[in-house]
């Protein structure tokens, strides 16, 4: 189950942060966010020779903390998307697909004119994509 | 839901934002009018980097993200390549368009009065001013080319110049304070 999305913006300031818990562990996730910009950062600019390939989007599993999987994604633009799940047997192409499509969400959220650069995304149509995305995660069959 | 709007409708458009601002809002002040343009081109380039990087993986250096702006970007907003990349290897890149849609349309009008012989045509005055209406269609696009550039995080001055009519070509000069240059 995804536990919080955010979109952090290149200078690592966040831009969006959604929630999808009913505790009240909002501080706790963005904590979470926070310190897996610094794993987001490592990755980027010390590639392991092994790993993924050099410029790729999809960064794949950032790190584990307690009961929590953390995902990243960073775009061309060096904006950063941070996924953090529940789940214990994630599949890399539901991770991936739901990446494609918040990206996707992402774009037209900030095509709008009336959206500054930099500034947090309020629009409604994003968090409604956005939760309908989320809720439809894992439950596609991967083809 | 993929709405469409024609090709003429932006052409109209865009020469009727570069008339407005240089008869209407800012008369006699040319440098502001072409700031603005260029402003909101910016702002235009700045969004449409993120619907257009949007599939492919990140750029490892700047002449990848400039051989992107030539072939991919170019195809997007006008349908053809750019005709001609050179580059002196120190940060400048010149992108040339044999016929750069925006300006295809455009002609330099001969004077109207009839006493005038051909050979006035040419004379430096009256190609000044023509050229110099022209360019200020072409801020709109410089604008997008630096907001597109800028979001990719390689900071640049873009200006454009006309070579002979509708060839026009884009100078983009990168400022990075720690590159060396060999």
């Amino acid at each position: 189950m995804i536990v919080c999305v955010a979109v952090v913006g290149h200078q690592n300031n966040p831009l969006y942060i959604q929630s999808f818990t009913e505790a009240d562990d909002a501080l706790k996730l963005h904590h979470i966010v926070h310190c897996s910009l610094d794993v987001v950062d490592e990755r980027v600019n010390n590639p392991k020779k092994s790993g993924p390939l050099l410029n790729e989007t999809f960064l794949g599993l950032l790190y584990p903390i307690e009961n929590f999987k953390v995902y990243g994604y960073l775009t061309n633009t060096k904006v950063k998307f941070i996924l953090v799940t529940t789940d214990l047997d994630v599949k890399d192409a539901d991770v991936r697909n739901f990446f494609r499509r918040f990206h996707a969400a992402y774009v037209d959220a900030v095509s709008n004119p009336f959206h500054v650069p930099g500034k947090k995304i309020t629009s409604r149509t994003f968090a409604e994509r956005v939760s309908t995305i989320v809720k439809s995660f894992g439950l596609t069959s991967a083809v | 839901m993929v709405r469409e709007v024609s090709e003429s409708c932006l052409d109209s458009l865009l020469t009727e934002v570069v008339s407005c601002y240089c008869n209407r809002f800012y008369p006699n002040k040319h440098d502001l009018a072409a700031r603005r343009i260029e402003a909101i081109g910016y702002q235009v380039g700045h969004q449409l980097s993120e619907r257009y990087t949007m599939e492919r993986p990140r750029f490892n250096d700047h002449l990848e993200a400039i051989k992107f702006i030539c072939k991919d970007f170019w195809l997007e907003l006008f349908k053809k390549h750019v005709d001609n990349l050179r580059t002196n290897h120190r940060g400048t890149f010149v992108l040339q368009d044999n016929k750069f849609c925006w300006l295809a349309r455009m002609s330099i009008d001969p004077f109207a009065d009839s006493g005038k012989s051909p050979e006035d045509i040419t004379s430096p005055t009256a190609g000044n001013k023509a050229t110099h209406a022209m360019k200020m269609h072409l801020y709109f696009s410089c604008g997008i080319l630096r907001g597109f550039l800028s979001n990719l995080g390689i900071l640049c001055a873009v200006s454009a110049d006309i070579l002979t009519l509708p060839t026009c070509a884009y100078f983009s000069l990168s400022h990075t304070y720690t590159e060396i240059t060999l």
